[in-house]
């Protein structure tokens, strides 16, 4: 960090801090802090970087908009929540964070996050992997009747895909029916024993939304949206997220 | 102590259990059993063994109507419950307790017995950590924004205890935010336990507690002030619960049909602090505000105070008289003492083997009835010497437990209720001068409280009865100083039926406050003193007397006489009782530039400038907190600056909200409900930066404005802030009374307040009797705090006036005019200024309505022509040849 001193005063400037305060209800209290540090206590990113919660407020506080929307920190926050649900004044540090990452060109985010969102938006399945609709109804297929097969208290058990009217919509981690389907099972033997009436969908199955952790505001929407707008049009009740 | 049925104490928050048929606590009032129905099996036998036939399992909670004029709503708090806080741990892990648990823990009547121990396997804690502002200062997870105002000193005061009962080196942490030691003397409590007693103090607010689990200690983790995680363990950790109003307040405030304010505390008008928004209802302690113990009796007497004006009429009816036997006559009689040693729970008992002490007793001359006791001060107690005083016909009490300066009077009135003459008593103070002291060593405890108690017999063999003076009260008041807290005292003394002369030394009423504005509430302060001086001047029992000096004062309480001078003539005031209100007044900086660039200036100089100018011109300002106070020259907080810096901030965003302000801080202090205006503060966007005392900020005066530089307390880095205007929260001096404490004797602690008779317990009066005191000449404070303290002090010096005559101490000197050779030694001596030259008779002449039995005369006349009844040298060489003497 610079040991040059922060110039303060003068005429008041608009910083970062104040148009994320607008997008917020309440501003995200993001003037209340109160320096305590309880968020960083409980920050499972706090000392990368020479960063933490508290510093990352405080520098957006003073105005240091250019060291908030360059510092590779922002990037290792989880988005857990932790710091908000303890902070006595509920301040959003999350949503702070998530504004920060908008600010950075697309291009220069972090690789992994933004190559599983491109992925997403490859095709309708919206899964972080790539994987289309077809190949998903394949791989699922082909696991359940392996198992209905070698397990015969499972012979009745169903993984429906678009099945009109279920009451739940479950979607899927996106690397299992790839690279571990047996791992897709357990849960549906839980919902088959219960004797839950649910469905996957072909669009919109893909659980992860990289595209929010990559702060790209109109493709987490269009994943969102897609699985949703799924979940309606096949009748679902309840949209059980896995993710 | 028969009852079969084992049920959970609730006093003792659960932490131990009762009997069904039970004592709430050992001082409880009546001390007398309850049964708890909700535990009773019935059964019966505590109705067959009462001999008194006192027990009725039918009784039933019963309705009185009671016709009153006034009410006053003193319902108290209670604690913040943590439970709901998962992340702390509560009621997870044993070791995790909340501070009202933690007092039981340390009370000789609580759960341990006093002795440290933690609750899940009763071993002595090696460290413990206490976690402030749990359920205070917290909108997001109680919901109570607001602060309790009294946590931090009993965290303190918790760590010191705790301190002093460990018997291996205990480590005390108290996370905080900001400790907020803003009571008279409290900043200098605060260092103690600091510098001197090594309580840690982090500056942190812990997210998560989590158990060792093969230890039941307790991991804490938090972030230092350079952004370090840490990672600590403790015995045990104490949750600083904050104060919270009980839902029963609440429905008794919808019965009374008054309003409550957003926290349920009682709406009260700043100006109008202990009246409820009904007319008639008043309201004092937590239920008006989170406070501490001085201020809930402050706040109770001033409610008296107006519940009192409202009934004054009334006055006198309806009082049952206390009837004093008439008094035995001992003289002649030879001595029979009886001697009571007391446990003091485990304070004495636990060290000293008391009842080897009382069998002791009982071996010296002329006693002839020993007792111990648990509590010799409770009331039982006192009804069981009253008892054995008749029985044994006993002319001689000697009591060996704590100080006389606390518990001489009950027992001199539990003689007396006897008709033995009150200064037949004598006291051991086996406690703080014994167990206190020698609690490493009860051998040595157990001895010397032998030899105080041989002491104490052979004095009280020796004593005579004295007879005391009786007084009659002169029933007009002297109020000194004419600002807010002179003119409420005055008006609740005249509201009262009681005359008063009220003096002013400058042209005008009004003193300091004539300089402000604004409370941070909005109220308009010079609205309200103009009200105020003409309520003051339409009242016919107040004469006010301005330009006036007091120049000479003589006389005693209940009948004093002052010399004023005004205007240039002399006159003088007869008066039963006096009221110092002084007032005080804003420290003139030396720091900062102050004076030499005129853009540095002071809140209440800011103030000016902002109802003048207002703060469109202004881009930024800083302000610095603590400035005179908290430092070497001035040990104590100001307590007022911090709400004024907020107040001034809130008032320039409010005039300009473009206006940048930064609070250089070393911690905040808004206390109770002022919180809600640091909260409001920040969210306007004022920044606060705290700074280190041994850092403080440095300021250069520069062209486009004053530079401030200081280190940001998050980022560790220098802020270099230029700004239009750099205010200091200039603490509060007291005015200056060098000359009226000279004339009138009246004490003051070094940094020229008034003291009062005791700080938490007789906040309002003056070690004198007759002498009350109010507003910033008691120490710094709000106008709201001051006109409390004012009605206070009016209602206290009320049940002083209201009497028609007092009885004068009978401990007084007497000279013996015969071997007195007027060498003038003690004239030069007293303290008091009591004993004067007679010229016309040629003799030293002691007054005893004055003299104040402080003993100096009767040790420096040379001829030991001065005696000092009560502390004749013979009754004190008795107690020193009792010393002497071989065990």
């Amino acid at each position: 960090m610079a040991e040059e001193a922060i110039k303060l005063g003068g005429k008041r400037k608009s910083i970062f801090m104040d148009k994320v305060k607008e997008l917020l209800p309440e501003g995200g209290n993001l003037n209340l802090c109160l320096t305590c540090g309880a968020c960083s206590s409980g920050c499972p990113a706090t000392g990368l970087e020479g960063m933490d919660p508290r510093k990352f407020l405080r520098m957006a506080a003073l105005g240091m908009d250019d060291e908030i929307m360059s510092t590779p920190w922002t990037w290792m926050c989880t988005m857990c929540q932790r710091c908000i649900y303890v902070c006595p004044m509920k301040i959003d540090i999350p949503q702070l964070v998530f504004n920060a990452r908008a600010t950075w060109p697309r291009e220069k985010r972090p690789k992994g996050i933004l190559g599983s969102c491109d992925m997403a938006l490859r095709n309708e399945s919206r899964s972080a992997m790539g994987t289309s609709p077809e190949d998903f109804d394949f791989v699922v297929g082909d696991v359940l009747e392996e198992y209905q097969e070698s397990q015969p208290e499972f012979a009745e058990m169903e993984a429906p895909i678009d099945k009109q009217g279920a009451e739940f919509f479950l979607n899927q981690n996106s690397r299992e029916p790839v690279t571990e389907p047996d791992e897709m099972v357990p849960l549906w033997k839980i919902l088959h024993l219960a004797g839950v009436n649910w469905t996957y969908g072909s669009k919109g199955w893909g659980g992860e939304n990289y595209c929010m952790f990559l702060a790209d505001n109109d493709a987490w929407e269009t994943l969102t949206r897609t699985t949703i707008n799924q979940a309606d049009a096949l009748g679902c009740e309840t949209y059980l997220n896995t993710e | 102590m028969h009852c079969p049925v084992t049920a959970v104490n609730q006093y003792n928050l659960n932490l131990d259990d009762r009997r069904a048929a039970y004592i709430e606590y050992p001082q409880a009032v009546p001390l007398a059993f309850a049964i708890d129905t909700d535990t009773c099996i019935g059964c019966g036998l505590c109705e067959n063994m009462c001999i008194a036939k006192a027990v009725d399992y039918a009784d039933k909670e019963r309705e009185t109507k009671v016709q009153v004029g006034s009410v006053i709503l003193s319902s108290g708090s209670q604690g913040f419950d943590p439970s709901g806080l998962d992340f702390l741990g509560y009621g997870k892990y044993p070791n995790v307790v909340t501070s009202e648990e933690y007092e039981r823990i340390l009370s000789a009547s609580g759960p341990y017995f006093g002795h440290l121990m933690r609750p899940l396997d009763r071993e002595e804690p090696k460290s413990v950590a206490w976690l402030q502002c749990v359920g205070s200062r917290d909108a997001n997870r109680s919901g109570n924004g607001y602060c309790s105002s009294v946590c931090c000193m009993y965290a303190i005061k918790e760590a010191m205890i705790s301190k002093e009962h460990a018997h291996s080196e205990l480590d005390c942490a108290i996370f905080n935010m900001d400790m907020r030691t803003f009571g008279k003397d409290y900043e200098k409590y605060y260092n103690r336990a600091r510098y001197k007693d090594g309580v840690r103090f982090v500056k942190a607010r812990v997210h998560t507690i989590t158990e060792v689990p093969e230890t039941g200690d307790l991991t804490v983790k938090y972030t230092d002030e350079t952004g370090a995680m840490q990672e600590e363990i403790f015995s045990m950790v104490v949750l600083s619960v904050g104060l919270k109003i009980p839902e029963t307040s609440v429905e008794l405030a919808k019965r009374l049909g008054i309003e409550l304010n957003q926290y349920n505390f009682v709406e009260t008008d700043p100006l109008r602090p202990v009246e409820s928004s009904r007319p008639g209802v008043y309201t004092c302690g937590v239920f008006q505000g989170p406070k501490d113990i001085p201020g809930s009796i402050t706040e109770a007497s001033a409610a008296a105070c107006l519940a009192g004006a409202d009934i004054a009429e009334a006055r006198g009816k309806d009082i049952e008289k206390v009837e004093v036997p008439e008094e035995v006559d001992v003289a002649g009689q030879e001595p029979r003492i009886g001697v009571f040693v007391c446990n003091c729970g485990i304070n004495i008992g636990g060290i000293v083997d008391v009842p080897d002490v009382q069998e002791y007793s009982g071996t010296l001359p002329y006693v002839v009835f020993t007792d111990s006791n648990l509590f010799t001060c409770s009331q039982d107690t006192q009804d069981k010497i009253k008892e054995m005083i008749i029985e044994h016909q006993l002319n001689r009490l000697v009591v060996a437990s704590c100080s006389p300066k606390t518990h001489e009077p009950m027992f001199m009135e539990t003689l007396e209720a006897c008709g033995i003459n009150k200064y037949l008593f004598e006291m051991a103070n086996i406690r703080n001068q014994n167990s206190w002291i020698h609690s490493n060593n009860p051998d040595i405890a157990t001895a010397k409280a032998k030899e105080l108690v041989r002491m104490a017999v052979a004095r009280a063999a020796t004593l005579r009865p004295l007879n005391e003076k009786v007084v009659y009260i002169n029933k007009r008041a002297l109020v000194i100083g004419g600002g807010i807290a002179g003119m409420n005292a005055s008006l609740g003394l005249a509201r009262q039926g009681f005359n008063v002369v009220m003096v002013e030394k400058e042209a005008e009423l009004g003193g300091f406050s004539r300089k402000l504005h604004h409370t941070i509430e909005g109220k308009d302060i010079q609205a309200y003193l103009k009200a105020l001086i003409s309520d003051v001047t339409a009242e016919d029992k107040i004469r006010v007397l301005t330009e006036a000096q007091i120049v000479g004062f003589e006389g005693f309480k209940g009948s004093f006489a002052t010399q004023v001078l005004v205007n240039g003539e002399r006159e003088k005031i007869e008066h039963g009782i006096i009221i110092v209100a002084t007032g005080g007044d804003e420290y003139k900086p030396k720091e900062f530039l102050y004076g030499e660039d005129a853009r540095v200036m002071t809140q209440v100089e800011l103030t000016d400038r902002l109802e003048e100018k207002g703060a469109g011109d202004l881009s930024t300002v800083v302000m610095v907190q603590c400035v005179g106070s908290r430092n070497e020259e001035n040990e104590n907080c100001s307590r007022i600056c911090c709400q004024s810096a907020i107040k001034n901030a809130l008032h320039i965003k409010k005039l300009n909200p473009d206006a940048q302000v930064f609070v250089l801080y070393r911690d905040i202090r808004s206390y109770g409900m002022l919180e809600d205006y640091y909260t409001e503060a920040r969210r306007q966007g004022v920044i606060f930066i705290r700074f280190d005392k041994d850092a403080p900020p440095e300021v250069e005066s520069g062209s486009d404005g004053v530079v401030v530089t200081v280190k940001d307390h998050i980022l560790q880095q220098n802020v270099e802030i230029t700004a239009d205007i750099l205010t200091l929260s200039a603490g509060m001096t007291a005015a200056d009374t060098d000359d009226l404490s000279g004339v009138m004797k009246l004490n003051r602690n070094p940094e020229g307040f008034f003291i009062e008779a005791h700080v938490k317990l007789r906040p309002v009066d003056m070690p004198s009797d007759g002498i009350f005191l109010c507003g910033a000449a008691h120490g710094p404070k709000l106008i709201s705090e001051s006109i409390a303290q004012a009605q206070a002090a009016a209602a206290r010096a009320v049940t002083f006036l209201a009497k028609e005559a007092i009885r004068l101490s009978a401990i007084t000197a007497k000279v013996d005019v015969d071997h007195c050779v007027k060498c003038l030694t003690c004239v030069r001596s007293c303290p008091f200024d009591v004993p004067t030259f007679n010229e016309e008779e040629k003799v030293i002449e002691i007054n005893e309505a004055i003299c104040h039995g402080c003993g100096v005369c009767a040790g420096v006349c040379p001829r030991q022509a001065i005696q000092l009844s009560f502390y004749e040298d013979d009754q004190l060489i008795a107690k020193i040849d009792a010393l002497l003497e071989a065990a």
